[in-house]
């Protein structure tokens, strides 16, 4: 048995732009109708499917709910399949990226919680662009190195993003 | 993870941490990144007139692994020929620190900054 696409388990078509307000609703609702509890007294065969119904349906809605995984993902149903993890060769916004670090470092070592919080709002600013500009672009063949480009650039600023958080549960402390 | 003694080492006492002017025509500058861990390693290279590697720093923005592979690979190329330079592997790099499976990206992406330096280096003086 193949493995279902993560949207069609949503009832969704493959689609960059996704509701998560309405993602996160869907899924509470379909992972309480698989949950184990409702399974005890049933056979040991559905309480297998259960859990492995579980298990697909938490695996798609962390894909589905995250930006750059979503974009991998849609690149992947496109034919096009990428290794997580490669190296990119992409000098400005790389140049760019070390910056970025540089002075959330430098934010760090003053421990400056306003600076913290204007940086993540550029972030955010920059990670709602590269979303849009992949969401005009990952469905055109021609335009296919652009949309992996793109890609690799919102994994790294979900990276970064991750780090200013950490950093900001750091300083709350 | 357990880091090995020598990443450790690297990255307690990174060598040739800094930065070469990148406009100079001696020098070859390679920026590469690993975008699922984020990972950002430039490294460069002052090549003397006889073609000599005399000089190679990094900045490497990313795990201890990362910045001990980069570190080494610095090490590595002082005093060598570019195309020697090239010729240094990643699984190399990964025996040398001991790198876990998990960690072996981080060895490729320093073969791949020093293949990025050299060519840079290459392209700036018609080489290429």
């Amino acid at each position: 048995m193949g493995r279902p696409c993560h949207f069609a388990l949503f009832e969704l078509q493959p689609a960059f732009t996704v509701d998560l307000q309405q993602l996160a609703a869907r899924y509470r609702e379909l992972a309480r109708a698989v949950h184990p509890d409702r399974f005890a007294d049933a056979g040991e065969r559905e309480q297998r499917l259960a859990l492995q119904r579980a298990a697909e349906l938490n695996e798609a809605y962390q894909v589905l709910k995250s930006a750059p995984r979503r974009a991998h993902y849609l690149l992947g149903l496109q034919g096009h399949e990428l290794p997580m993890e490669a190296t990119v060769q992409d000098p400005q916004f790389l140049l760019q990226q070390m910056e970025l670090r540089e002075e959330l470092e430098s934010l760090h070592e003053t421990a400056d919680l306003a600076g913290v919080a204007a940086f993540k709002q550029r972030l955010k600013a920059a990670q709602l662009h590269l979303e849009e500009q992949f969401a005009h672009c990952w469905q055109d063949a021609a335009q296919r190195d652009m949309a992996e480009r793109l890609m690799r650039r919102m994994q790294f600023l979900d990276k970064l993003a991750r780090e200013v958080r950490q950093l900001e549960e750091r300083l709350d402390d | 993870m357990a880091y090995s003694e020598k990443v450790i080492d690297h990255y307690e006492n990174p060598r040739n941490v800094g930065k070469l002017d990148a406009e100079d025509p001696h020098v070859g500058t390679g920026m590469v990144g690993a975008p699922a861990c984020g990972d950002v390693m430039r490294l460069q290279i002052k090549v003397s007139d006889e073609g000599i590697i005399e000089d190679a720093k990094f900045k490497t923005y990313g795990c201890g692994s990362a910045i001990a592979s980069s570190s080494l690979a610095t090490e590595w190329m002082k005093g060598k020929t570019l195309d020697e330079a090239a010729q240094i592997k990643n699984t190399t790099i990964a025996e040398e620190l001991a790198l876990p499976p998990v960690k072996i990206h981080c060895s490729v992406l320093a073969e791949d900054a020093i293949k990025a330096a050299v060519q840079d280096y290459k392209q700036k003086n018609g080489l290429a």
